[in-house]
């Protein structure tokens, strides 16, 4: 951590985490995976862009969300209509997208001023507001009967992003991008502060951090983050309803999958949703087809007793107990 | 110069601090002493903007301009009472929050080594999370954050508080250093015999107004005392 001092923002281990995130998330590819399972894996994977969109705002802003289904169906909602009803390229519909959810998280600043508890409801009852007016404006959305003719994923060069492993090679690209994102936020003084402001906002200021300012940019980024993975969500399945866009289930997910994994790390997020969404598909719901979430509450209660720093606290312990990692004076 | 005319201030309805003025010399050691719930703290929160005042402060003539996380950009640096450091992060990491005005960016492991100079034993602990320093050393990264900043005027509340006299002794050893550099150092303290010992002026504040203000040199201990427990009385 002493090379926090360093201005070199990527080391080289951040690199090889991302290298190794490409290597293990091609694998699949390379055993060639069947068309339903990499449909699994690609859902997998929007929920872990999900989960870090969720843990940045979370881990590095101190501000738990419950309402990421609004960035995620807003990005979805906007990308499919910029390119339905504006024709503008899929692969620019989803950047923007991003901004629009940005745009929508502006009207949440003013619940920046509440903190813990307070922030996590006023945000919950946010993300209704989107839901009801994408029912509502129904000459723009389609209302209920939700949104059928939009544009897929397009071919670029040869490349189809619109087949199973096309779409899939897109995910994940898009996963590792915003890990590394996450990884320079962290390690530049922006994510420092960040981190000292959830231990104390007043000392915190007190060095010169405008904390207000920062929090608003993570909120900003989480939001844009979330709405991206709304969008490409959206062209990959290729139907858009308010009930489907704006679940609970996007709000609930990353979280079970960040806390499942160790949200306080950049890859706890990606594996505790990918882990946990595939478990959940192929295991739980062979035993229990109606119902099978229980056994997602269970596993999720198992590793909070066993693991509170998640998969990747898990793992990081397994390495020191065998690595003999110095320990600080106590 | 560092200044404040009429400056009151207090939480909510309650007004803690009243019509304070206050003159924080440059390149002067200036303690404010004064009993428990005196205002001291009030008096530094004030100062950096952490709660709202009524009157002027003044930096070098002109009002001191924008919020708390301004300050320390004009080089008003607050190193805040009891030892408060970032614990779940490393002291390097504690430290270098310290430089974050952008003018304090540039050189990085300069600023470290300058700093580490006057605490050799951060550099030692470097890696080490910052919660699980002793008191003296918590106190130590307190102060470090500060100097990283550099800072023209450095406010520190309170640096004796809970320590070991032994420590206590090492902490004032730095301000000495410090004020030897030719930092600006507003100095609270409850301890008046070490206080009075660093200063250059002593300024004494009780339930919230300034009773007394004059040079280190001159003050005497006794007559502090009397009116420090307000026994006027029995005084001189």
């Amino acid at each position: 951590m002493s090379d926090t001092a360093s201005s070199r923002l990527l080391s080289g281990r951040s690199l090889a985490m991302a290298g190794g995130l490409v290597v293990v998330g091609l694998l699949p590819l390379a055993a060639g995976a069947s068309p339903y399972m990499l449909g699994l894996l690609i859902s997998s994977l929007i929920l872990a862009g999900l989960g870090l969109s969720w843990a940045l705002l979370g881990n590095l802003g101190g501000m738990v969300s419950f309402g990421h289904a609004a960035f995620f169906g807003v990005g979805s909602y906007a990308s499919a209509l910029l390119a339905a009803k504006l024709g503008v390229p899929v692969l620019l519909a989803i950047p923007l997208a991003g901004g629009v959810a940005t745009l929508s998280s502006l009207a949440m600043l003013p619940a920046l001023r509440l903190s813990g508890p307070y922030f996590a409801l006023a945000i919950l009852a946010y993300a209704q507001i989107f839901r009801i007016l994408a029912t509502e404006a129904s000459w723009l959305t389609g209302g209920a009967a939700g949104l059928q003719r939009f544009p897929g994923l397009p071919t670029v060069f040869g490349f189809n992003f619109a087949e199973r492993h096309g779409s899939y090679v897109l995910v994940l690209g898009m996963v590792v991008l915003c890990a590394l994102i996450y990884v320079v936020i962290r390690r530049s003084y922006v994510g420092i502060a960040l981190r000292a402001i959830a231990e104390s906002e007043d000392a915190t200021r007190v060095v010169g951090v405008n904390s207000t300012l920062l929090k608003t940019w993570m909120l900003m980024l989480s939001a844009f983050i979330a709405g991206m993975f709304g969008a490409l969500n959206a062209h990959i399945i290729g139907f858009l309803e308010p009930d489907y866009a704006f679940s609970g289930i996007w709000s609930v997910m990353p979280i079970i999958g960040a806390v499942f994994g160790g949200y306080r790390s950049v890859i706890g997020p990606v594996f505790g949703a990918v882990v946990i969404y595939m478990f959940d598909q192929v295991i739980a719901k062979s035993l229990i087809p109606v119902g099978h979430q229980i056994l997602l509450g269970i596993v999720l209660a198992g590793m909070v007793l066993l693991a509170p720093n998640g998969l990747a606290g898990l793992v990081g312990r397994i390495f020191s107990r065998t690595g003999g990692k110095h320990h600080a004076r106590a | 110069m560092l200044e404040t005319r009429n400056l009151s201030a207090g939480y909510g309805a309650i007004t803690v601090l009243w019509d304070v003025n206050l003159k924080f010399r440059s390149g002067a050691l200036t303690a404010i002493v004064g009993p428990n719930g005196a205002g001291k703290t009030t008096l530094l929160r004030a100062l950096t903007g952490l709660i709202p005042h009524t009157g002027a402060i003044l930096l070098d003539g002109a009002p001191l301009k924008g919020k708390t996380w301004d300050l320390a950009a004009q080089g008003v640096v607050m190193v805040p009472e009891g030892r408060l450091v970032f614990r779940d992060m490393t002291v390097e990491e504690n430290l270098c929050l310290g430089a974050y005005p952008e003018r304090c960016r540039g050189d990085l492991s300069a600023n470290l080594e300058r700093m580490y100079s006057f605490f050799p034993r951060l550099k030692e602990r470097r890696s080490q999370l910052a919660g699980s320093l002793s008191g003296g050393e918590a106190q130590m990264v307190a102060m470090g954050r500060g100097l990283m900043a550099q800072p023209r005027i450095l406010l520190i509340d309170e640096p004796s508080l809970g320590l070991a006299p032994v420590i206590v002794n090492e902490v004032f050893d730095i301000i000495r250093r410090l004020k030897a550099e030719g930092t600006t150092i507003v100095l609270i303290e409850q301890n008046t015999r070490i206080a009075l010992s660093v200063a250059d002026d002593v300024h004494l504040i009780r339930t919230g107004k300034v009773v007394m203000s004059e040079p280190a040199a001159s003050v005497d201990l006794d007559r502090l005392h009397d009116l420090y427990f307000a026994r006027e009385g029995q005084g001189a």
